[in-house]
């Protein structure tokens, strides 16, 4: 490989790293440890916006949209191994300003997920102090000690991070299964009630179509298990085994919440509930099964803020290394290997966005940032194919039936924009407004600091493109 | 009651501990070594590349 | 022949942190924006009926014993049942939007395809014959 620019600046002999110590686990537990929040609470309003049957059929719908963002995503990061995961691959693959674009995704997606956890945090626990008759406990303390411990946790380092979010998502996750098999669902009058909850589509097939929107909710980030590429032992195989299989927990995590809390809760109250999940143990009517509920919605918000932290910091990590944002940014500590200088910064931002009280602009705008990414993701792999077809370069996984799947997620893109639309419509166009005016800025003025071959890391031949 | 007003000032207080924490830290670090080391790590390629090697 | 490597200035302190904090004062104001403009999650109008029963809200037997379960009455339900979306579309506004989005995705696939093709020459040397 000729390589002009190394030539000039010879590779200095000390270097930090990010630590590379994460197996397969760690991938699941980072993915759907973001994701799993998602269950507990946010899909719901899916159900609001186009009734209990809506919401599933949206729920199955955006599942596939995932199943192809999984796919196309296992097989750029196979190659693509870096920090900033889908940043990196825009890099490579689209252009500079593109990348600048999904890095901005990626921070506003995580950290505003991040605020919505904390809150979900405080909130809980200010109904719990209710309950035992203190009705007056102040949320704010305990949305800044989760960002606090989180932010420590991920300063401190990687392995004992995600380790953590391992347990704390299983145990999640457990009190989803054990919900449904308490609720008989082999015999179906006996606990639950869908015959006399179900009713048909009150809005009709535009509310189904616009139930897409939340319908996101049931998988959002669970692409973020590619910012852990420059942190995993052999990534090739770890991350898409790690990808794929919390993919499928999630399909059966979202089709099991479905069907008990549509069993047990009507659609108008669903619909608006902040922790339908826990609202739905209250009405089994079982003491345990509601305690039980409590600790998985706790405990998958914290799990979920822990990885949006890990995510946040590693994109803004990656672009500043790239000095698409402030170098000083782009710094490893030296002890614990971690991008300490991003992680601190995003605390407080996370913080200043859980107290501005504005809960639904900062859903829409993680939900729209993720989704702006995921139409990124289709015309990146065609691309991809295109400038580096197969056997070109090593692919340590190659998926099946392209372009189907590209071409499926950008028709389903298009889709949960119209939905966004459909009563979100101002939100979508100052979201809007803001990554334009964001892309202006770097074209013209940021992106003068950036070095220009520097960028392209990879290893891979030149690509082949058509001028 | 006086217990959750506890837990309350208990959860300010232990914040404050952490986040005091990482940010001396992370002031100390600057201070400590020089910046070059500190913003030299360098996208993937290089350890994956000697990974690659040795498949 | 490839060119001489682009050499990029170095950024002064301030600037960084200058270019920091203008990020996220706009990230402020595309949230505050929406409220501004007094212009939130766009639902209908709700009916109110002043003497609400759940035969009224159309609400079955289950659906009642449920909602008196989580603490409601049909006085308190009334304002969550009748919460209704308006999906009537505008179609001056849609055509706006579909506008915004797609002139945002064709503005940064040509400015990100000419910044990308300025890499790969810098990278792989000057390839136009």
């Amino acid at each position: 490989m000729t390589d002009a620019t190394t030539a000039s600046a010879p590779p200095q002999p000390q270097r930090l790293q990010l630590l590379r110590v994460l197996g397969p686990v760690h991938v699941w537990a980072l993915g759907v440890g973001i994701v799993l929040v998602g269950e507990f609470m946010g899909w719901n309003f899916s159900v609001a916006k186009g009734g209990a049957m809506g919401s599933l059929i949206a729920c199955w719908v955006i599942g596939l949209l995932y199943t192809c963002v999984a796919m196309i995503d296992s097989e750029v990061t196979s190659t693509v191994a870096a920090a900033g995961g889908q940043y990196a691959q825009a890099k490579h693959i689209v252009g500079p300003l593109m990348a600048f674009n999904v890095g901005m995704y990626l921070v506003m997606a995580y950290t505003m997920l991040e605020a919505a956890d904390a809150l979900v945090v405080g909130d809980l626990l200010h109904q719990v102090a209710g309950q035992f008759g203190y009705a007056m406990l102040d949320p704010k303390p305990f949305v800044v000690l989760t960002i606090a411990v989180l932010a420590w946790l991920n300063y401190r380092g990687i392995f004992a991070t995600l380790s953590i979010n391992f347990v704390i998502t299983a145990v999640a996750f457990l009190t989803i299964v054990v919900l449904f098999f308490a609720l008989k669902p082999w015999d179906p009058t006996a606990a639950l009630h869908h015959k006399e909850l179900l009713t048909g589509l009150p809005y009709g097939w535009i509310g189904v179509i616009a139930a897409f929107q939340f319908g996101i909710w049931y998988y959002l980030g669970i692409e973020g298990t590619c910012q852990a590429a420059e942190e995993v032992r052999s990534v090739g195989r770890s991350l898409p085994l790690g990808t794929m299989t919390g993919m499928i927990t999630l399909l059966i995590a979202a089709s099991l919440t479905w069907y008990v809390a549509s069993g047990l809760v009507p659609w108008q109250y669903l619909g608006q509930a902040s922790v339908p999940l826990f609202d739905t143990a209250r009405l089994t009517g079982s003491r345990f099964l509601e305690v039980f509920l409590f600790v998985g919605t706790l405990f998958s918000a914290v799990a979920s803020a822990n990885g949006t932290i890990t995510d946040a910091a590693r994109a803004w990590f990656s672009m500043s290394r790239d000095r698409y944002m402030p170098q000083w940014f782009g710094a490893v500590h030296p002890r614990f290997r971690t991008p300490f200088r991003a992680v601190v910064f995003l605390v407080p931002v996370a913080v200043s966005f859980a107290f501005t009280g504005l809960l639904d602009q900062v859903i829409t705008f993680s939900i729209l940032s993720g989704l702006l990414g995921y139409t990124f993701m289709s015309f990146n792999m065609i691309k991809f194919r295109k400038q580096w077809p197969l056997g070109s370069i090593k692919r340590a996984y190659t998926h099946p039936f392209h372009p189907v799947p590209a071409i499926t997620l950008m028709a389903l893109c298009i889709t949960t924009y119209f939905a966004t639309y459909l009563g979100y419509g101002s939100q979508l166009l100052a979201m809007m407004g803001f990554y334009i005016v964001a892309s202006l800025w770097f074209h013209f003025h940021r992106y003068k600091y950036v070095r220009r071959a520097d960028q392209f890391t990879m290893p891979w031949p030149r690509p082949r493109l058509s001028r | 009651m006086e217990l959750w007003k506890l837990f309350e000032w208990a959860a300010w207080i232990v914040s404050a501990i952490l986040l005091l924490y990482i940010f001396v830290d992370m002031i100390r670090v600057g201070a400590e070594y020089d910046e070059d080391l500190l913003l030299s790590s360098r996208e993937g390629a290089d350890e994956l590349l000697e990974a690659q090697k040795h498949d | 022949m490839a060119k001489k490597p682009y050499q990029p200035p170095v950024q002064s302190k301030g600037g960084q942190i200058f270019d920091s904090f203008f990020i996220l004062a706009l990230v402020y104001a595309a949230l505050l924006t929406p409220l501004l403009l007094g212009l939130g999650a766009s639902n209908g109008a709700t009916k109110h009926q002043t003497a609400p029963t759940w035969e009224s809200l159309h609400q079955n037997t289950t659906m009642a014993q449920q909602w008196e379960k989580l603490g409601y009455t049909p006085k308190t339900a009334a304002p969550i049942i009748e919460q209704q979306f308006d999906y009537s579309i505008n179609y001056g506004y849609l055509l706006l939007t579909i506008v915004v989005i797609g002139g945002y995705f064709f503005f940064m696939l040509k400015a990100s395809r000419k910044e990308y093709l300025e890499v790969i020459d810098e990278k792989f040397g000057d390839d136009s014959h």
